[in-house]
Parts: C-alpha cells; structure tokens; sequence
C-alpha cells in the first residue's frame, strides 16, 4: 500500500502539540454529559501560519523544480 | 438531529475506559467527536449499537485509541520540562523519606565506586609505564633464554659485541644501546670528601639520547658520552652535588678510583619508567668495564641491549632470524669453550636451549620478570586480578541496589499506579526509575570521590605507588559522568523494567505479588555476592597462609640477629680484615664473616656460577654442573648460622684450604660422585684465551671437605641449585651475628668503628631478616591489597543484607506479632527469619569453593616450596562469611522478634 492510514482520532496528537507549544487556543463548552472543545488560533500561531505557508509554498516549488512535475 | 441519551454516553464512556482510554483531557474530546459521529450514523437509520461499532472502526478500534492516547501524551510532554523536576523532586524526597536505605545504598555504592576508583587508577599507573618514549613501539629489549647444565637462565642481557654485530648485519636495526649494571657507587664531587652512595647508576653507550626520549637540560646530547671518562647526570642528581652552579663540565669521583667530567645533565627519568638511572657512565675508553664492553666473547651475557628498528620493521620477522645470528657468532665459541664435536644441533638434541627473543619496551613493566631487570617490574596477572576485583566489588554494590529497590517495590508500588492511572505510560516510568538510580549513582559518584582522596595515601602506602587523583584533567571529570551515568543505568535496569511493569488497577487493590515473584531473582543475586565474598576471603587466607609459610619456613639458616655493612670495599686496601677484628672486640658481637655473598637476594647480594665437572668425566656438555661460586671466608658457615652434613667447615688450621671446596646437597646430587664425596675433586677452567673465552687447556682443581646443608639463596620460587663455598677475598659487605640485646648499641658500635677506619665513607647496614623480607614484598602487597579487598567485599555484601533483612522484617511485622501472640519464643522468630538467608550463603559456599579452590591451586603453582592449604581455609573461610552474615541478620531478626506484637497488630 504504502499510504498513510489516517484514523479519525489520528488528528488529536497534532492538537494537543500545537496547543502545548501555544499556538493554539481552546474553549470548553459544557454540553450535559459531553464536553466540546473549540480550537482557535492564537496570535502568534496567526503569525507563524504565515511563515509556515511561504516555507511549504517554497519547498512544493524547489521540489517541483527538482522533480521537473508541473504545478497548476 | 438525533440526540444520544444519557444511558447510551455512559454506555460509552464506560466502554473507551475499559478500552484503557485514561487520559482525560483527550477522553472528552473523543467522547464528544464519537457521539457526533454516532448521532450522524443513527440519523441514517442505524440502530445505537452498529453506529457505535461502525465508528470505533473508523478510529482504529481499541490499538487505534491507544496509540492515538499515547501519541497525544508524548506530543504534550515533548515541551514540557516539569516532568524531570518532577521526577527528580520525587527521587530527592523518596532518598530523605527512606533515609536509612538511601544511607545504605549510597554507602554501599560509594565504597563500591572508590575501590574500583583505585585500582582503576593504579591500573592507568601500571599500563602507562614507559609510554614517555616517542619511539616507544619501534624499542625492543634482547632477551636470552638458556638451558643448560641442570640450569635454566631467562636473561633481559645479552653478550658485549651483540648490539654491534646486530647493528651490522641487520639493516633494519636503526641503533642500539646497552647498559651494564654493577650496582651502586660511592659518589662525592672531586672537590669533596664525603662519598654518598648512589644506587641508580650504570654504565651505557652515547646513542642512549637517541634512542630514549630523556630530554637534556645541559649539554650537547649528540656528544655526551662519547668521550672516555665521561658521564651524564639527571637533574636531581646535579642538584645534589653542585647546587646553585652548573653541573656542566664539573667531575665526580665514583667509588674512590673513577674521576669522571659531566657532559651533560638530563631531566629526571619520568616515574612511569622501569628504570630510573642518575648517573649514566660513558663505556669508551680503558676502565675495566668500558674495555668489558669492547670484548668480542659471545659467551657471557651481561650487558642489557636495546634495539631501535627503523620504521615499519617487522619485529617478528627479525625474531625469526636470530637462530641464525646464533649460529654464526655464538655457536663457534661455545664449540670451542667446551671441545669436542660440538654444534647448534647436537646443543639443543641434548635438551639444551639457547633462544633470543625481541621484547617490546612497552611490555617490560608488565610481562617481563628475568634475571637482570634494572628493578622490581610490575606484573599483568595482578593487573588482571585486580581488575577483576574492582568488577566483582563495583558488581556487589550495584547487586546492592537492585536488590533493595525491587524489594521495596511494594512501596512504590501504589506510585506506579496513580502514575499510570495518571496517563503515565511504562516509557516514563523507566526514565523516572532510571533517572532515579542516577541521582542515586551521582550522590555514589561525590561520595566516592572523597573517600578516594582520604583512602589514596593509605593505598600508596599499601601497594608502594605514588597515585594521585588527576583532578586537572578533563578526561576524568568526562569518565567520571560517564561511568556514574554507566553505573547508574546498570544499576537501575531491572528495578525500573520491575516496577513498571505493575498492573496499575491490581496495585491499586492492593494485590502486590511483586515481592515474591522478584524473590527467586534477589536470592540468585545475593548468592552471587557472597560467591564473590567468600572466593575474596579464601584468597587473601591462602595469600597470608603461603607468606607466613615462607616466614617459618627451615631456611638452612638462621635470618635472625644478622647485621650485614655494605660496601665494605670503602675501607679497602686493607681496613677490611681489621675492620672485623676490631667490631668483634664489642662482646655482643658473636661471629663475623666478610663475603659479599648473602643467603638472601637484594641489591646488595652477589652472584656468579661456572660451569664445574667431577675430576675423572669429561668436560663435555652432559657432564657439566652450573654451580654458583660463593667467596667467603671461614667464619661464613658460623656467623649465617648454616649447618655442615658431612666433613668439616673451612678452618685457619688447614692452609690448603685454598683449594677446597664445602658443596651444597643440591650440587653433591648432581655431580653424581662414585663413592664418598668427601676427598672427592671436581675441576674448572682457570684461564681464558686472547679473545676472553675460557682456554681449555688450562684448568682447576678442588677438593671437597664438606658438605653443607640445602639452604634457600633464592626466592621459594625457585628450587635450591647446585652451589659451592669457596676460600676467597669478597669485600662486598661484612656480616655479623650479635646476640639479642640492644640493637641501637650493636649499630651505633659497629658505626662508631666504621667511622674511624673508613673516614667519609658512608655507613650503610641492613639485618639479614628484614633483607630476606624484602624479596617478597610483591606477595606482602599481593596479601595485603587482598586482605583490604576482601574485607571491603565482604563489607559491602553484608550492607546489602542488614537492609534486606530489616525490610524482610518490616514486611512480616504482622506474621512475627501474630506468632508471637500464640506463642512462639524470641529464639525461634530469630531463627525463622535468619533461615531464609543463611539458606543462601550456604549455597554461595558451595559454589565458591570449587572457584577458589582452582585459583589458589594456580597461584601457588608458582612456588617451588608452598604451603598445604588444607581444608580449614576452606571451613573458615565459610564459617566467617556466614559468621558476619548471621551478625548482620541477626541485629535486625533479634530487633523484629523483640518488638511488642501490640505495634504491629493494632494498626488493623
């Protein structure tokens, strides 16, 4: 196979990170039984985001080049 | 939109924990994205139970959670510190809360550590011997192995013209050196008149600069000694005789007779070297020993010769053509020393060997133990020995704290599970256990280091070193924190794997089985401490046994009550005789003899041996006794205390006493005399031919008037040879035999007599007993560094137990109360609790004693004359272990057994 096999819960280590390293923010909201957890960017993940985005825009376009594949 | 009811949430919140879904904050979160998840199944018409199935698939079922859990935690705690503190915070506050088994597990740890410390230093001192050389490897030594005449030589010398003939014939040989040793000199500067005795000096080639890496301070190294009459001195030595002015050109006067000119001054021979020379004297020119080392005899080998090889020689392959170097030079005059049909073949068919050996200058410290070392060498057995004493001790301490924590496990047990049930996974656990052990191992580590620096005088003093701790090095600060990071992983291996490995929810019901599934393991460990234990104590008794062996041993004379002055050749021409008469006026004095021939070896002793044959065989090779020669004069026999079998000791009454001969046992066996051997001659070459070999034509006669008692000349390491008393001048030391009364006024006598025949001589005496002591110093040190390891062993071992056994006792608090409140007596509480680990050192004594039993065996191998170490070294040596071993449980069982059974039992 050789592709990544994502499972539904596979997106909460990649929260919990963020949020420990504070780039992410939550809010609990009580709902009887349950608990709901919205997450929000904080301002510094905004900024990083930014930063994050032109690196990965810039690594797609080297490895484009690289591998001479054509972008839309 | 479908809501789930409050039944169906329980139903799966009970469901993910028994899934082992613990950790909270990431349980709500799932526990909300499942039933969103549901409710959108249930909406498309499934029923509660399919949807929840359906879902749990698409998260990977029950793995899936886990890893999902797991990954969350390690992504949490990849930036957060507080763990290790916390960690660290918890291990401090176990240390303090368990003070006494900290106490005993850092002590243990830290007498462990130091030991090891030690040896490991005085190994680094031992394997670091001759390193200072910058040719060191490209350096060997000739090394010579003969067998002949009922005598087997290793010699580290080899004959005059050797080196240069070596030089000749072999390219690869870049230079040579040679040294010839002829003890010590009575030394003063030409302007002086008080001799000082100096034992370091020797006589060498000018190449000794080239070849050694010995710097020099003064003088041209290029030139000095290459002129006759000329010698180089070692700074200290400078210092000594021309202190605030150069040395450089000034003379010392050696022996009275030797007015030699400094060429130049070196710097002091570093301590790691395995010679230590002062003085070096140049070998050209016409004193007798530089025209010794201009002789082109083959035959006797006196001068130690260094070999530097070019680089990239084969050592090996020069090795393999040294037979024909024999060959060539040597063989020819051995043929015509003895007559006859002689060759190379017949010699060795006969049984007889004469084999050059190339030895490296880095292995002379540690391998090489001959005839004619420069000075008492190291020994890589005991290298070897002592290291695997440092293991076995550093080995029973770490025992020591695996032992105690996986004992005590039940006490943390509760710890690991509140750990766990805190969404702690086994990975931390391991790290905080192992970390645990670390802090332990790094309060070792501190403590060791101090007890080291107290303990390293009293080593110095015990192995005769000059170690120190090389606290401005950076390699041993970095090898420090490796080592305790190193010990503290081995050391907290298993306990951390153990303890982590609990059932969070059995340990926090209070079923703790650790104790007794982890018992088979600390029993097999503790047996393997007093293995050790006892293996120690049966060395070091056997160690003693064999020295106070040779101390009682029936010597053939009597040691005690001997004075020996030396260099009695101060007071020559002719003081010697009346030197004598007059110390025998002093009524205390018994008997005095002058012969620098002693019963006992040192740097003071002689020796020489010939070659003799009974008169009537043939000189030829099979009828050849190698005998050692002895010059005495006739109160010898008396004053040594030596006993005469047969015959008659040597007497002014018989003028022809020149020419007799008193033999020992060992040389009557070998001559094989026909019929009485009194009366008996037996024959020598007396003259040499131009070149220096022995003259066959010309020879000796000597009678035989008596037979002496064996007695030891040589170490218990060798057997009593052949040897012969002879009539003859040997002003080498003076002996006397005084009775016991106060020996300050025998010596002060003696001196006060010495002094008025022999002004600015120096008075140098020695006793016959301590001289004899001395050639077995190495086994005085072996016994002594046995005894202190064995006992560090033993004592760390027992450390061990005392804490076992009070945690035992800690454990069954109940049991002992509830026994004792039906009943049972003092006695047999302590019994029962001593039982279990008595049980183990009996054990442990099984195992060691074949171990010891085999060593000691090898060990004494090595003696010609050894002591019978019977069963009783065995017995006691067990006996003591499970002695002190009872002594250590039995403070604690007697303290359980004696406690009021109310404290225990009423805290239910």
């Amino acid at each position: 196979m050789g592709r990544i096999l994502l499972t539904e819960g596979a997106l909460y280590p990649a929260l919990h990170k963020l949020e420990a390293e504070g780039l992410l923010q939550t809010e609990t909201v009580l709902m009887g039984k349950r608990v709901r957890k919205y997450y929000t960017i904080t301002p510094i993940g905004k900024s990083l985001v930014k930063e994050r985005v032109a690196e990965f825009r810039d690594f797609i376009k080297t490895m484009s080049s690289v591998l001479q594949v054509q972008m839309a | 939109m479908a809501q789930l009811t409050s039944q169906h949430i329980n139903f799966i919140i009970k469901d993910l924990h028994y899934r082992g879904l613990v950790y909270q904050p990431l349980q709500e979160e799932l526990l909300d994205h499942i039933c969103s998840s549901v409710e959108l199944k249930m909406e498309q018409g499934n029923k509660f139970l399919e949807a929840y199935q359906e879902v749990l698939k698409s998260f990977g079922n029950t793995s899936g959670l886990r890893s999902v859990q797991q990954l969350t935690i390690k992504a949490e705690n990849k930036n957060r510190k507080f763990m290790i503190k916390n960690y660290i915070t918890i291990a401090l506050r176990n240390l303090k809360k368990h003070s006494f088994y900290s106490f005993i597990n850092i002590a243990g740890l830290a007498i462990g550590v130091a030991a090891c410390l030690i040896i490991t230093l005085f190994i680094v001192d031992e394997i670091s011997y001759d390193k200072y050389n910058e040719k060191a490897n490209r350096i060997y030594r000739l090394h010579n192995e003969i067998k002949f005449g009922g005598n087997h030589y290793q010699l580290t010398t080899s004959s005059a013209p050797t080196a240069h003939t070596l030089l000749q014939d072999y390219p690869e040989i870049e230079a040579t050196v040679r040294f010839r040793n002829y003890g010590s000199y009575l030394v003063k500067p030409a302007n002086g008149t008080e001799n000082i005795k100096e034992n370091n000096v020797t006589w060498t080639d000018s190449t000794f600069f080239k070849i050694f890496s010995v710097k020099v301070l003064e003088g041209n190294p290029n030139t000095a000694l290459k002129e006759p009459a000329s010698i180089a001195i070692s700074k200290r030595t400078a210092q000594k005789y021309f202190p605030n002015e150069s040395a450089l050109g000034q003379s010392l006067i050696l022996d009275n007779k030797y007015n030699a000119k400094v060429t130049a001054v070196f710097e002091d021979i570093p301590t790691a070297s395995h010679f230590h020379f002062d003085i070096l004297i140049a070998m050209v020119g016409d004193w007798p020993v530089a025209k010794e080392a201009q002789s082109t005899v083959y035959l006797s080998n006196n001068f130690n010769t260094y070999l530097l090889l070019k680089e990239g020689t084969d050592a090996k392959a020069l090795e393999n053509k040294m037979p024909e170097f024999l060959e060539k030079y040597v063989g020819p005059q051995i043929a015509q020393a003895l007559g006859g049909d002689f060759t190379m073949e017949k010699f060795k068919e006969a049984g007889n060997l004469y084999h050059s050996t190339l030895m490296p200058l880095l292995d002379i410290h540690l391998y090489s133990d001959f005839k004619g070392e420069f000075e008492p060498n190291g020994s890589i057995t005991y290298v070897y020995l002592l290291a695997t004493v440092a293991l076995f001790i550093l080995g029973i301490a770490c025992i020591n704290f695996m032992n105690l924590s996986t004992a005590r496990s039940s006490n943390r047990a509760k710890e690991v599970g509140v750990r766990k049930v805190m969404g702690s996974i086994r990975s931390y656990l391991i790290r905080q256990f192992l970390l645990e052990s670390t802090v332990v191992t790094f309060f070792a580590f501190l403590l060791a280091l101090g007890l080291v620096y107290l303990s390293l005088p009293f080593f110095n003093d015990l192995a005769m070193k000059k170690l120190t701790i090389p606290f401005g090095e950076p390699v041993f600060y970095f090898t420090m924190i490796g080592a305790a990071l190193l010990v503290g992983l081995i050391a907290g291996t298993y306990p951390s794997f153990f303890l982590s490995a609990f059932k969070p929810v059995e340990v926090l019901k209070g079923k703790v089985s650790g104790g007794l599934k982890s018992g088979m393991v600390r029993s097999a460990l503790v047996v393997f401490q007093f293995v050790i234990s006892i293996f120690l104590i049966v060395g070091a008794i056997s160690v003693n046994r064999q020295l106070q062996f040779i101390q009682t041993k029936k010597l053939g004379f009597n040691k005690d009550q001997v004075i020996v002055i030396q260099d009695a050749y101060a007071l020559r021409p002719n003081n010697v005789e009346a030197f004598k008469q007059e110390v025998l006026k002093n009524s205390t004095i018994q008997s005095g003899t002058i012969s620098g021939y002693l019963p006992v070896e040192s740097g003071n002793s002689w020796r020489s041996d010939n070659p003799y044959w009974r008169e009537g065989s043939e000189s030829t090779t099979d009828n050849m006794v190698s005998m050692q020669n002895w010059k005495v004069d006739q109160d010898y026999v008396k004053t040594f205390g030596m006993t005469i079998v047969e015959g008659r000791d040597f007497s002014l009454d018989f003028p022809s006493d020149s020419s007799a001969v008193i033999l020992n046992e060992a040389a009557v066996e070998q001559f094989g005399f026909t019929g009485d051997p009194i009366g008996s001659k037996i024959n020598t070459f007396s003259g040499t031919l131009a070149d220096g070999a022995p003259d066959p034509s010309q020879m000796e006669s000597w009678t035989v008037v008596g037979i002496v008692e064996n007695f030891h000349f040589s170490t218990m390491r060798e057997g009593i040879t052949a040897l012969g008393l002879f009539r003859g001048k040997s002003d080498g030391s003076v002996s006397f035999r005084f009775a016991a009364q106060n020996t300050q006024e025998v010596i002060q006598s003696i001196e006060k007599t010495w002094k008025s025949l022999a002004p600015g001589q120096p008075f140098q005496y020695s006793f016959l007993d301590e001289d004899f002591g001395h050639m077995y110093d190495a086994e005085q040190r072996l016994g002594r560094i046995f005894t202190f390891f064995a006992g560090l062993a033993i004592i760390i071992a027992c450390l061990g137990l005392f804490a076992l056994t009070a945690f035992t006792a800690e454990q069954r608090a109940k049991e002992i109360g509830i026994r004792k409140v039906l009943g049972a007596s003092v006695s047999g509480i302590v019994l029962l609790l001593s039982k279990e680990f008595g049980k183990l050192i009996l054990i442990a004594f099984i195992i060691a004693i074949p171990f010891a039993w085999y060593s000691v065996d090898w060990w004494l191998k090595g003696y010609v004359y050894k002591v019978e170490i019977g069963v009783t070294v065995y017995v006691v040596a067990g006996v003591s272990a499970l002695l002190i071993a009872w002594l250590t449980m039995g403070y604690q069982s007697i303290k359980a057994a004696r406690s009021n059974p109310v404290d225990a039992l009423r805290g239910e």
